[in-house]
């Protein structure tokens, strides 16, 4: 009967040509076999799919793994992190500033106050050494003639749902003539030099908004709006840092099409251009121009001190000769746009940010959707190719099965999860690198409710919770404590910082000491305000979750009544993060290397809703501080006045800084970084990660056929 | 017939319109915005975030850019705010790495649920029936991606092969042949994982079935006529117990988008459900809703082709 043969028949057929199929499928331990070329193949497991790949566009991590390897910035943090030159050969800080001389003032000597008297006040004093060393850092004192410019001046207001908006306001500044210093290297405190010589007075930025003049119909809201940012505008007592990169000559882009300082300014000009809504726009707005002084040399001036400006020359540079105007016309040509959509066409929308093509060690080759980014060596890269033939960027979402993949050697290297790292560090058949990041854990107080304004209420909340308790537990150990803001891998972290003992009954003391006493129901309460609040995280975290029950535990244990709840993220952001409207939330920060500014975290203009100092923190002398390293120039000054910050944000104890997860990263054994000398014998080096950077190194990477012999160690 | 079929068509496109305006306010009632606005990400100022929301036109009110939505979608040009490419062709492109795991699927749903089914029903009350029924009803217990990390375990621990993901990286140097059965071998699993709850579900139908026509009168009159039992079974209860399962195919057609989500996550398939599912996460509105309107598209011609279907291949129906 045939229908019957059929019916059995088939599906047999079906799963047979299914399972047979895993016969020819390679395994971890005969990758190479008739296929030599996987020896020169790294693969690489993450979560995500890219979403961009454009550097000035992306914010994700796995586009930004891609835009590293294939666009080189001008510089880059070496091993002992501090800026290296990268597509900039070197570099050199210089500075210009700027004396407005407003009409009407008047000079220490009684005389009015004119742009040409106070050069000569200047050259006088600095030829008769009464400035000392000032003397030799100005090159120039010069008159710059009075001028008008007209501009739009940009302001963000909430609108009823309490979301930015930005409007504009155009004007018009009516500048007063002004004395030009030029000077070779930034003196931060220039001004403070000169005001014995030309008189306090002349230096006041009040009187300064007279200048500025709202154009066409503006209200008072608008004066008053241009009035409140007349130190912007027109500031009287001007520093205009300025940044000179010297390009190297030897660069091209993976397309053969040289690099020269054009696209270092298309670069600056695309990442301010709206149309393209970057997300670093910000990272540039201390630049006041960038100037293209010849081929291979790029003058950045920016409007003020600000020291971390540097650390944005590190984006990855884009080709002009790809992305400007026209090719951006031809390619909405080609793509037969109309309308809207023609209008909008931005760099966002290009192909270029699916094919990108830089200067980078690896060029782009392809790259399937939430399937992988594949990228080549660059065979023409100025530092040399790298070792790596092929890359592949594996897209794998699940975190199981990641594992899972890495074992059956279909990729070469992934971020272990905590649980799974502590057994590969003693399994010999892989090798895994593991390393501090920069993120750490914590539990904010909101400092503006009266239960949290006492110092020795945060500090003994902070000396409940068993922070190495929750790292065994919660981490597998895979985690160290941190006593502040800075992040473990930065020059910045105080590690003299002592961290806040587990001292439950210190904390009782200190609690006592505040006027705490326990109440009919136990829980601690003052003038019969009971000691008791809401902790709330985010859902989805269950690191988080797990803070949140240790720490409502080990405060319920001291006489503290804490009620916990996890919310979604969007929730948890608008109506309580952002609204301020919390009593204490379990979060963490993630930030980058080398930057050492924490103004938008702590200073306390940063505390209104939407801002990031939502912990409300608010302290003149961190203030001061935080100020203080921004505008300051020289790399060990800078790093002992944040570390300063650290201890003092420490010592407040607006959070409880918890810890800072360590990364595993698992990789094949045989993998390794080459090491030439200058003879040319190669030697095998571990692979290690310098500042929490694992890849670090990636260039030198190599994937050896039998396991390889390191070098000696130390 | 004529008339039914405008006016199935003219209901359902008017269908297809308030699912989409539901589809529109659920989704923009959803608490969230694109991760592009990221008020967390010290990096971006107030500013930073006032121009991306004006660029998506989340600033306007809900009918406007319901409007920007529908005029987008007709003119093509519809970008998705992750990236700034066209919908429509990412759509397309996942929808083809979908396809042959669907098809895999139901290859091995409805070449396995039939025989099972039907053995199942003739000898009712055996070994075979009684184990296949409890086999049934534990994989229609036991979740699926369960099932599936027990078995990528089993498979990867045991027979030390890679199954994750469309194919084996590293391996374009080999011949095509190994390449060809890689990708089969990594098309086998998901896809067998995919197709278990349905064989469980539909060879309890088919059992069923088989069990209702063997009691008709007309199975008891072809016995009687002295037919062969092979005969009797393939050809007069197994004809007739197949009507229903011809209507099923209709109801088949959506789960080309959502039927596979779970699966394609876990097996880092880059298929239609991912899309959806990683657009979701990143309040991608635009992927989101076209994708929505796609599968009410599809649920809808699935209706319709079970209708269709039903009244072609059984000649009581007659559709007015």
């Amino acid at each position: 009967m045939t229908t019957k043969r059929w019916l059995v028949a088939i599906p047999f057929v079906v799963v047979t040509a299914l399972v047979q199929s895993a016969l020819w499928v390679p395994r971890y331990e005969t990758q190479g076999a008739g296929n030599p070329g996987r020896l020169t193949t790294y693969i690489d497991l993450g979560i995500g799919d890219a979403k961009i790949l454009n550097p000035i566009l992306s914010a994700d991590s796995a586009s930004s793994q891609v835009t590293q390897l294939v666009f080189d910035g001008l510089i880059d943090v070496n091993e002992d992190q501090q800026w290296k030159g990268r597509l900039a050969e070197r570099w050199e800080t210089t500075e210009e500033a700027y004396l407005t001389v407003l009409p009407g003032r008047t000079l220490p000597d009684g005389s009015p106050a004119t742009a040409a008297a106070v050069a000569g006040r200047v050259r006088a004093a600095l030829a008769s050494g009464r400035l000392g060393s000032l003397a030799e850092r100005v090159q120039a004192v010069e008159r710059v003639p009075a001028e008008t410019r007209e501009l739009e001046v940009s302001i963000v207001e909430a609108d009823a749902d309490g979301q930015p908006v930005e409007r504009k306001i155009p004007a018009r500044i009516d500048a007063p003539e002004r004395v030009k210093l030029s000077l070779d290297r930034v003196v931060s405190d220039l001004f403070e030099q000169l005001a014995p010589v030309v008189g306090e007075g002349l230096l006041e930025q009040a009187g300064a908004e007279a200048y500025l003049k709202p154009l066409g119909e503006a209200g008072p809201a608008d004066v008053a709006a241009l009035a409140a940012r007349s130190a912007e505008l027109l500031p009287v007592a001007e520093h205009n840092p300025v940044l000179t990169f010297a390009l190297r000559r030897d660069v091209r882009f993976h397309d053969g099409h040289p690099f020269d300082a054009g696209d270092v300014r298309f670069t600056y000009e695309a990442i301010l251009d709206p149309k393209n809504i970057s997300p670093r726009t910000s990272s540039y707005e201390p630049v006041k121009r960038l100037e293209v002084v010849d081929d291979h040399t790029v003058r950045v001036v920016y409007k003020r001190l600000y020291s971390p400006a540097i650390s944005a020359w590190s984006m990855g540079m884009l080709p002009e000769h790809r992305m400007n105007g026209e090719a951006l016309a031809r390619e909405a040509e080609r793509r037969g746009l109309t309308g809207e959509a023609r209008a909008r066409f931005s760099l966002r929308e290009s192909e270029t940010a699916q094919h990108p093509i830089g200067t980078g060690p690896f060029r782009f080759v392809d790259w399937q959707r939430d399937e992988y980014v594949h990228l080549a060596r660059n065979t023409d890269h100025w530092n040399g190719p790298p070792e790596m033939e092929n890359v592949y960027l594996r897209v794998v979402p699940d975190l199981v099965t990641q594992e899972v993949e890495f074992k059956a050697g279909a990729a070469d290297g992934y971020s272990a999860q905590p649980h799974q790292a502590a057994r590969y560090r003693v399994d010999p058949r892989y090798q895994a690198v593991s390393t501090p990041t920069n993120t750490y854990g914590y539990v904010a107080f909101n400092l503006r409710r009266p239960l949290f304004q006492d110092v020795r209420v945060r500090r003994a909340l902070a000396m409940a919770i068993d922070v190495d308790q929750l790292i065994e537990h919660v981490l597998y150990g895979e985690g160290q404590r941190v006593s502040g803001p800075y992040y473990v891998n930065t020059p910045y972290y105080d590690w003299d910082t002592p961290l806040v003992p587990y001292d439950p009954e210190g904390a009782r003391r200190l609690l006592a000491e505040a006027g705490y006493t326990p109440g009919p129901d136990g829980i601690l309460a003052k003038d019969g305000e009971r000691l008791a609040f809401k902790l709330i995280t985010n859902n989805g975290n269950p690191q988080r979750k797990a803070i949140m029950t240790v720490a409502q535990d080990a405060w319920r244990s001291i006489g503290v009544a804490v009620v916990t709840q996890a919310f979604e993220w969007t929730v948890f952001l608008e109506q309580f993060v952002n609204a301020l409207e919390f009593d204490a939330v379990v979060l963490g920060w993630t930030g980058g290397d080398l930057d050492p500014d924490l103004f938008q975290l702590w200073h306390s203009s940063e505390t209104n809703p939407y801002q990031l100092n939502f912990a409300g923190y608010a302290s003149p002398e961190a203030d001061a501080l935080i100020e203080e390293i921004r505008i300051e120039y020289d790399e060990t000054r800078q790093n002992a006045l944040a570390k300063r910050l650290h201890r003092l944000i420490a010592t407040d104890q607006p959070y409880v800084f918890l810890y800072s997860a360590r990364a595993t990263y698992v990789l094949d054994r045989r993998l390794a970084i080459v090491e030439r000398d200058a003879s040319g014998a190669e030697e095998f080096r571990r692979i290690e990660a310098i500042y929490g950077r694992i890849n670090f190194f990636f260039e030198r990477w190599r994937k050896l056929a039998q396991d390889p012999v390191f070098a000696e160690e130390g | 017939m004529a008339r039914f079929l405008v006016r199935a068509v003219l209901v359902r496109c008017g269908l297809l319109v308030v699912i989409s305006i539901i589809a529109f306010a659920v989704v923009h009632l959803a608490p969230g915005e694109p991760s592009e606005v990221d008020p967390m990400n010290p990096l971006m100022k107030p500013q930073d975030i006032a121009r991306i929301r004006a660029a998506f036109h989340l600033d306007e009110p809900f009918y406007a850019q319901y409007f920007y939505w529908l005029r987008d979608l007709a003119t093509g040009e519809l970008t998705s705010f992750k990236d700034g490419q066209p919908v429509l062709p990412r759509i397309w492109e996942r929808f083809q790495n979908s396809v042959p795991l669907f098809l895999t699927a139901m290859l091995i749903v409805w070449t396995l649920a039939f025989p099972t089914g039907i053995r199942a029903a003739i000898t009712r009350g055996s070994r075979f029936d009684r184990g296949t029924t409890f086999g049934a009803y534990l994989l229609i217990s036991v979740p699926s991606f369960f099932l599936a990390y027990l078995v990528i375990l089993w498979v990867v621990n045991t027979f030390d092969v890679p199954v994750i993901g469309m194919r084996t990286f590293g391996f374009e140097g080999a011949s095509p042949l190994r390449v060809g059965m890689d990708r089969l071998w990594h098309l086998a699993i998901p896809s067998l994982m995919a197709a278990l709850s349905g064989v469980a579900v539909l060879s309890r139908y088919v059992r069923s079935q088989m069990l209702e026509v063997s009691a008709q009168d007309y199975v008891r009159t072809a016995r009687a006529k002295g037919l062969s039992e092979e005969r009797v079974v393939y050809r007069h209860a197994l004809r007739n117990a197949l009507l229903p399962f011809v209507t099923l195919f209709g109801f088949l057609i959506p789960g080309l988008i959502g039927g596979s989500v779970i699966v394609e996550q876990i097996f880092a398939w880059p298929g239609i459900g991912r899309l959806g599912y990683e657009a979701i996460l990143a309040r991608d509105f635009p992927v989101i809703l076209t994708l929505n309107f796609f599968a009410a598209f599809l649920t809808l011609l699935g209706t319709f082709v079970s209708d269709v279907l039903y009244a072609v291949v059984d000649p009581r129906i007659r559709l007015e």
